[in-house]
This record gives C-alpha cells, sequence and structure tokens, in this order.
C-alpha cells in the first residue's frame, strides 16, 4: 500500500513538472526569452512589486530594455530568464556581474528580494514570446502573423539579411532599404521575394501568399524598432561617411575620373539623387552600367547596340529599336566597349582616403 | 599432384580471392576499407576519397571524344531548394540531398528508390552539402542540429540525435566524415557569439564518443568564440589524422573584444579521431575580422616539393592565400596569393598572413579584397597530380566593410558590402603558387566546384548555368552544355557498367553525362 501511495505521487508529481512544458520560440535567436506557461506565483504585495520595478529602471533598464526586451545584438532580454537560471544563479550574476555587464554588489536583502519577485512576472505580451531585436521605447506587440514571418525569415532570409533584417552575410541592410519603405502591405516586398535579384545573387522563392504577408510584416517590424533604436543602430549612417576632405577629392577626380565624367555634365546633382551608403558603392562600382557591342557578321555587315548577354558562346545586343539579337560567338567577330571597367582598374590603386575624400567632394554635387 | 592440377588449383584460388564476399553483393553496404581505396564503381564520401583531391583514375571520357558527351538521365527533385551536396554512389544507387531533404536514385536508370522528406521549421536551411556512409547507414544533418541515422535501403531512420542547440544560434549544413568507427560532424553559427566543435558519434548507436572544441566557451576572458567546423575534413590513414577548416572568430567584423591571434578560428587543423586531440593548429587568418573562414577542402598530396618528397596538406582558402604545409607537423611551405589582396602587410616567418591593423572594418569603411564571400568558399578545388595543378574557382573581388561600437561586439558587428567580383578558373602551380592557366567564367563569380580526371580533363561551371569541359593543361573549354541555372556544387565522377558518367546539379535537377552508348570511342577505362 506504501509502495503504491508513493508512485502515485511521483506520476502526480511528474505529471504536474510536465504540464509546466515550455513553448519553444519560433525562430532561432540567441537569447530569446522562452515563454513558460504562467508560473504558478503567489501575488506579491503591491510595494515589493514596486520596489523590484524601481530596482530594474534604475540599474538594469538601460542596457536590458524598459521592459525586459533587451537592445540587441549586445544585450539580451531578460523576460523568462526565470526560467532559465535559479535564483541564486541570478543573484550571482547581480552582484558579479559578467562580460561587460557590471557587479551590483549593493543590491541586497529586501531590494533584491523585490528584484528577483519583478525579474519572475511575465511581460508585456499577452502571448508571452518577445521578440528578440529590442527596442527602447515600448516593447512592440509581435502579432502572429509577424511571428510566424519572422521563423520563416531565420530560415531562410537571415544568412544574408542578418537575423534582425539590418544585414548580414553579403545581404543589405533592409530597415534602410527604399523599396522596403515605399512598400504597402508586401506589396513591394513579395515582389522581390518571388523573383529574386539575380544579378545580385538573391534566389527566388516560393513563398505561398500568406507567407509573404508574415513576411512582410515581420520586415516591416524590424524597421519599427530600427528607426526607434536611436544611435544605437546597426548599418551605415550618412554621418559615417563625412570622413574625407573635399579639396582633395576634387583633385583626385580631375585625376582619374574627368576622363569619364563631369560634375557640371552626366554628375550634376548626383548627391541629390543618392545618398549616404549607396552613393558611396554606385562611386566605386555602379551597378546596372550599360557595355555597348559591335558585332561584325560573316557577311561583313556590322549590328551595333546595348550588351544584352554575354558567355563564353553566346553574344547578344539590344538594337536602337529594342530588337534583341543574338549569335553563336564562333560565327562571328565582336567588340565590347565596357566604360565601367574603369571603376574596376582603379580598385586596386585606391587608398581608402581617396574613397572617403572623392565621397566628400561627390557630396558637393548637388 | 601434377602441374596441370597445381595450375588449376591456383588458378581457382587466385580467382575466388577476386570475388567480393557475398554481403556486397547482395546489400547496399559500405565497409571502412571501401572508403579507404573506392572502387571506380563508388563515389563513397563527399569528396570521393580521403585525400579530397576530387581526382578520379577514369580515363573513358578524354580531351578527344568528350565533345560527344551527351546527356544519360536526368533527376528532377521538383522542389525550388538548390543541390549543393556532392552525391555519394554506393553499389549502384545514388544519395543526395537539400536541406530536409535525401532521395535515393538508381544510378542506371535515375529514377527514385525513396525520397526522405521532413521539413524543420528552426535553423538555417542555407544549403545542404550531402550524406555519409558506414555499413547500410546513412548519416544526413539538419537545419536545426541534429544527426540522424537512417536505413540506406528504404530511407527509414534509425535514430536522431542533437549535436548542438538551435536555439543557441548554431544550425549544420555539412555532410559527415567517416572514419573506421568514427562519424564525425562540425557546426556552423556566426550571428551569435558561439564556440565552434567537431564531435564524433559512434556509427552504431549515436552516442558521442568526443568532442573537440575550436575555441573557449563564450565569456572567456581574453579569448575568442567561433571557428566553427562548416565543412568536411580530410583523412590520411597512414598518419591517422584528420584535417579540418575552422571557421572565422566571433564578434565577426570586430577584433576589439578578442585581441591577439584567435586560436583555432580560420585554422587548419590536425585531429587524433580516435581521440579528439588537437595534433597541430596553422592559423591561416590571424585575428580575421572580414569573415573569412578557413573551411574550405584541406587537400592532401604526396609529392615532391622543391625536389623533396613531402606528404602536404594544401589550401586555396578565403581570404585569398593558397597555402602548402607539411601535414605531418604543419609547417609551412608555401603561402602565395591567388588572386588581388590588400589587408596585409606581408607573410610572417611561419608563413602566416600578417593582418593590416588599417584594413579592420572602421566606422567610414575600408575598401578590402577580397569581398566577404572571400576569394574562395565552399566549392571544391581539385588537384591534378599529372600536371600538378591545383585548380580552384576564385573570385577576385572588392567590397566596403564597416564596424562602429554602435554595432556592438555580438554576432556580426558590423556590416559589409560587396562592390564587384568575377570568377575566374585558376591553376596554381602548387609548388611556387605561381597561376599557370586562367579561365574566366562570369560577372558576379561562379559557384561551381571542380573535378579532375587523369585523361586530363576539369570538370566545372560557369556564372552563367553551363557546365563546363576544360583541358587541364590549358584551361581550353572542350565541351559544354546549358543546364539552366549555375552550378552550386561540385561535380563527380564514376564508372558503371563499363560506362563513365560525370555528375553535376543545376537548380533542383541532377544531370548525368556520359559518352553516347555503343559509341567507337568509348573504351573501358584503364584502372
Amino acid at each position: 500500500m506504501k509502495r503504491f501511495r508513493d508512485v502515485a505521487l511521483l506520476a502526480a508529481v511528474i505529471g504536474f513538472v510536465l504540464c509546466q512544458s515550455p513553448q519553444q520560440p519560433i525562430y532561432a535567436a540567441a537569447g530569446a526569452a522562452r515563454s513558460g506557461s504562467q508560473a504558478v506565483q503567489t501575488a506579491a504585495p503591491p510595494a515589493t512589486e514596486n520596489i523590484g520595478a524601481e530596482a530594474y529602471a534604475t540599474h538594469c533598464a538601460i542596457c536590458h530594455g524598459e521592459h525586459r526586451e533587451g537592445v540587441l545584438p549586445g544585450f539580451p532580454p531578460l523576460l523568462g530568464i526565470d526560467h532559465q537560471m535559479t535564483d541564486q544563479q541570478i543573484t550571482e550574476l547581480i552582484h558579479n556581474g559578467k562580460g561587460r555587464m557590471p557587479g551590483f554588489p549593493k543590491i541586497q536583502d529586501g531590494d533584491l528580494a523585490a528584484l528577483l519577485h519583478y525579474l519572475a512576472t511575465p511581460g508585456l505580451s499577452s502571448s508571452g514570446t518577445v521578440a528578440a531585436a529590442g527596442s527602447v521605447s515600448m516593447g512592440v506587440h509581435s502579432s502572429e502573423l509577424e511571428q510566424a514571418g519572422g521563423g520563416l525569415f531565420q530560415q531562410h532570409c537571415a544568412f544574408c539579411h542578418g537575423r534582425d533584417a539590418m544585414g548580414g552575410e553579403t545581404g543589405p541592410d533592409l530597415t534602410r532599404s527604399k523599396l522596403v519603405l515605399a512598400d504597402a502591405g508586401g506589396d513591394k516586398i513579395s515582389e522581390v521575394v518571388r523573383n529574386g535579384r539575380p544579378e545580385k545573387k538573391m534566389p527566388a522563392f516560393t513563398f505561398s501568399s500568406q507567407e509573404l504577408d508574415g513576411l512582410a510584416a515581420f520586415i516591416h517590424e524590424q524597421v519599427t524598432k530600427a528607426t526607434s533604436q536611436k544611435g544605437k543602430r546597426r548599418g551605415v549612417d550618412v554621418a559615417d561617411l563625412q570622413t574625407g576632405n573635399v579639396d582633395m577629392g576634387k583633385l583626385y577626380f580631375s585625376g582619374n575620373c574627368a576622363k569619364c565624367h563631369s560634375p557640371t555634365g552626366d554628375l550634376a546633382g548626383i548627391a541629390t539623387r543618392y545618398e549616404g551608403l549607396q552613393l558611396e558603392e554606385r562611386m566605386l562600382y555602379p551597378r546596372g552600367a550599360k557595355s555597348r557591342v559591335t558585332v561584325t557578321l560573316p557577311s561583313g555587315q556590322k549590328m551595333e547596340g546595348i550588351l544584352a548577354y554575354q558567355d563564353e558562346f553566346t553574344v547578344a545586343l539590344r538594337d536602337s529599336a529594342g530588337t534583341y539579337h543574338s549569335w553563336v560567338v564562333r560565327n562571328v567577330k565582336y567588340t565590347v566597349d565596357s566604360p565601367v571597367t574603369a571603376h574596376v582598374d582603379l580598385f586596386s590603386k585606391y587608398s581608402d582616403a581617396d574613397v572617403h575624400n572623392l565621397m566628400a567632394y561627390l557630396q558637393t554635387l548637388r | 599432384m601434377n602441374l596441370l592440377k597445381y595450375s588449376l588449383m591456383l588458378a581457382a584460388i587466385a580467382l575466388s580471392s577476386q570475388v567480393a564476399p557475398p554481403t556486397s553483393l547482395l546489400a547496399q553496404d559500405l565497409e571502412p576499407a571501401q572508403i579507404l581505396k573506392p572502387t571506380p564503381d563508388s563515389w563513397p564520401l563527399y569528396h570521393g576519397d580521403y585525400s579530397g583531391r576530387r581526382h578520379s583514375h577514369l580515363t573513358q571520357i578524354t580531351p578527344q571524344n568528350v565533345g560527344s558527351l551527351s546527356l544519360a538521365w536526368a533527376f528532377q527533385t521538383g522542389q525550388t531548394a538548390q543541390i549543393k551536396s556532392s552525391p555519394l554512389l554506393v553499389d549502384g544507387v545514388l544519395y543526395f540531398t537539400v536541406p530536409d531533404n535525401i532521395w535515393a536514385v538508381d544510378a542506371r536508370s535515375g529514377h527514385m528508390l525513396w525520397h526522405y522528406n521532413k521539413p524543420t521549421t528552426q535553423g538555417d536551411h542555407i544549403g545542404q552539402r550531402g550524406v555519409a556512409m558506414y555499413k547500410g547507414w546513412l548519416y544526413f544533418t539538419t537545419p536545426d542540429d541534429h544527426l540522424i541515422s537512417l536505413n540506406a535501403k528504404d530511407g527509414t531512420v534509425r535514430w536522431n540525435v542533437m549535436i548542438a542547440d538551435v536555439n543557441q544560434g548554431y544550425w549544420m549544413t555539412m555532410a559527415p566524415l567517416v572514419v573506421a568507427d568514427h562519424v564525425i560532424v562540425g557546426v556552423s553559427g556566426d550571428f551569435d557569439n558561439l564556440s565552434g566543435y567537431l564531435r564524433s558519434i559512434d556509427p552504431e548507436s549515436g552516442k558521442t564518443q568526443w568532442q573537440w572544441n575550436s575555441t573557449p566557451p563564450a565569456g572567456t576572458p581574453n579569448s575568442t568564440t567561433g571557428g566553427m567546423t562548416w565543412m568536411t575534413g580530410t583523412y590520411d590513414p597512414e598518419l591517422n589524422l584528420v584535417y579540418w577548416g575552422t571557421g572565422n572568430p566571433t564578434p565577426v567584423l570586430s577584433g576589439v573584444t578578442r585581441p591577439g591571434d584567435n586560436p583555432y578560428t580560420c585554422s587548419i587543423v590536425a585531429i587524433n579521431p580516435d581521440t579528439g586531440k588537437l595534433v597541430w593548429g596553422f592559423e591561416v587568418s590571424p585575428h580575421d575580422t572580414h569573415d573569412w573562414d578557413a573551411v574550405e577542402t584541406p587537400v592532401l598530396v604526396d609529392a615532391d616539393f622543391h625536389g623533396k618528397p613531402r606528404k602536404m596538406v594544401m589550401q586555396s582558402s578565403r581570404n585569398g592565400y593558397f597555402f602548402v604545409l607539411d601535414r605531418a607537423t604543419g609547417k609551412s611551405l608555401l603561402t602565395f596569393p591567388f588572386g588581388p589582396v590588400n589587408w596585409t602587410l606581408g607573410i610572417d616567418e611561419q608563413g602566416r598572413p600578417i593582418p593590416n591593423p588599417a584594413k579592420e572594418p572602421a566606422p567610414d569603411g575600408r575598401l578590402i579584397a577580397p569581398d566577404e564571400g572571400g576569394m574562395t568558399n565552399y566549392r571544391a578545388p581539385s588537384f591534378d597530380p599529372k600536371t600538378g595543378l591545383f585548380i580552384v574557382d576564385a573570385h577576385p573581388s572588392y567590397s566596403l566593410y564597416f564596424a562602429k561600437p554602435a554595432d556592438g561586439y555580438y554576432g556580426w558587428a558590423g556590416a559589409d558590402y560587396g562592390l564587384w567580383g568575377k570568377g575566374v578558373i585558376e591553376a596554381i602551380d602548387y609548388q611556387t603558387g605561381k597561376i599557370r592557366w586562367s579561365h574566366e567564367v562570369g560577372t558576379g563569380g561562379s559557384g561551381a566546384g571542380v573535378l579532375t580526371t587523369d585523361s586530363g580533363l576539369t570538370f566545372t561551371g560557369d556564372a552563367y548555368g553551363n557546365v563546363l569541359a576544360l583541358d587541364t593543361r590549358n584551361g581550353k573549354t572542350l565541351w559544354h552544355a546549358g543546364m539552366g541555372e549555375p552550378m552550386q556544387s561540385s561535380p563527380i565522377t564514376y564508372e558503371l557498367d563499363g560506362r563513365q558518367y560525370t555528375m553535376t546539379s543545376s537548380g533542383g535537377v541532377l544531370f548525368a553525362w556520359a559518352l553516347p552508348e555503343n559509341s567507337q570511342t568509348a573504351k573501358r577505362s584503364t584502372k
């Protein structure tokens, strides 16, 4: 009989523990708070909660966010920290700090208990999950659509565009993209995702309309987060690119660029058309610049136009009427005129100072 | 016993020793001895053999007859993920992958035997390099960091073990390496400050045998994290050493919190496969701040170096330098750039590039050659012993790198932007580093790996979807076919039923190329 009771008790305990199963966040984000089922807590008297919240606001909020949502990449969110660490471990961390986190050995006794209690309270969002990229302003409430989109983003987009869409391996910062900022409800974003950008090595993806809606929602959410981050923003600001000297840039221009370009001609007003990183990238290599080709047919007839395709085996052009013509390379002679190659030739010659000086000079062409 | 009887008996004994043991005739099985000495009708691991040279002894397809190469069959996966894996061929069955999927295809008919398809919702789905095989079992890594062992006959799952925690930021793409009774796997993950490692798994039970960490745990004072073990290593059975490349340190573009050389990130390491102990490590990019993993194939070559026979390991590395090391000791024999590089102050006495602090990512940007994708990357190189040429799909390129305090010291910690690049197949003389011939393969660069054969052919692909057969002596194009999508995998070759096949992938389609059947010019390959 005693054995049966012990087994029943064990079963009950196991059952109770299993009921506390944590809900996994959809996307892989280090430090993302695990949303737990509501921890069973006794309600604390209001005074304790106030003290805890105050202690947090005074010592912790500046790094870990007003609502414990963290400020990634450097400062992890603390929501649900009581599911990841014991009180003992949290106390040790508060007192000793870790890495860049300072220690607060003076938080003791009543204040410490109140703070620990506060850290164990659930966050603002009713679903309990917290998006990884934090903002210092009011915690943004993640809808289900954004969460689903976020999951898909981590699997297929994050490698290039970064987990927070602010740029990663080879992929641009989407939160500064003109196309994203002009997008309404995913109309422009979905087109790019469906077609890819082959000339820039972005593949095409076949997602359903619903999946695309989720992705667009997630990306817009990231834009909101990014713009509210004030000064802690990742990526390249216009202000970052102002280290050059205008006169030195003007000199460099006249010696290296003036053969093809004119500040009052083709480059007049260039700095009103492009700014910041986009201007600098185009200055160094203007993607989409067209080449021209002259093809001599076996008959001796020449055809000339914009180079439309070229590999080892086929060459093609669009003539002045816009008509496409292609030839097998061994049947014709052809010469390509590619002025943009001059940009490539300069790569090995620039110093970084040259680049910054040129940038300073070009920004005066408004 | 008279002479005739005696000779007949000898002949019978000799003949019986040629017959393969019954098991291999009936089952799709791979014994460790078959990986050590692959037969021409097999491609038993990612590289084809343990050396990583991706060089075949098959000679049926030659520079003279390759112009008639044609399509034997194609297999369409019917889905949009690009094939980045090298197929395995064992006992007439091909096994290849994309993330979350394995196909088993009859190599003769090109028809499917089975398809494993179990979508995962976490982890980066950037690619999948293929399965490994041990006896009758396949080993498959998933984006969410599981190693799955499947029955090669039907794709049913035997066991599933977790190698890393995807919620911490790890993911997996690699093809495992089977050495004796070890299945060795590695991990990826650059968006978090994580320690990289290799793990050896028992092929029968799935239990961990050992783990080697490339970097210490996050938070260790005065050290770095990172060193992800992205791609499959190589193995020298005589020295009993596994050679592996490790990835870049984290935080990636900012080196402020990790001063010093950051061992063993961006390194070639020699590990004892039975114990997991490091025997030597060589840093290809000390204190890297450009995301230049050194995970490209550590190619094992036994040949003369400047008149002396050497056991060497060679790597065309992402940072733009070609390295030749003595693979017994890890000592540098040669370090030479194989494209424009502008980020070093020179090479030190140990043969390691000295990074120029003025070329570290900065708030107002630095112009860097090569770009972050590197002078080469995942695409396999090939070593041709006849010409002594190390052939690699290279990517001369330029980029801008930025990092500022506001970017923090976690994960990427900065931003980089490629400006321009192109693809060039380069044939490097391994004794001098000089490039003997170059073959341009398109603006933007090509994703194709390289395969060479004893008959003097180099198989690769360009940026426009063409598969190319080049003359290994001079890089001239001898044959091509338009597959539709640029190749993102490395070619393999094998001989089945007296016919040599070269296998390439494009998009979601696998192509098997061969000389026309009953062709006058097709001869059985000399072995």
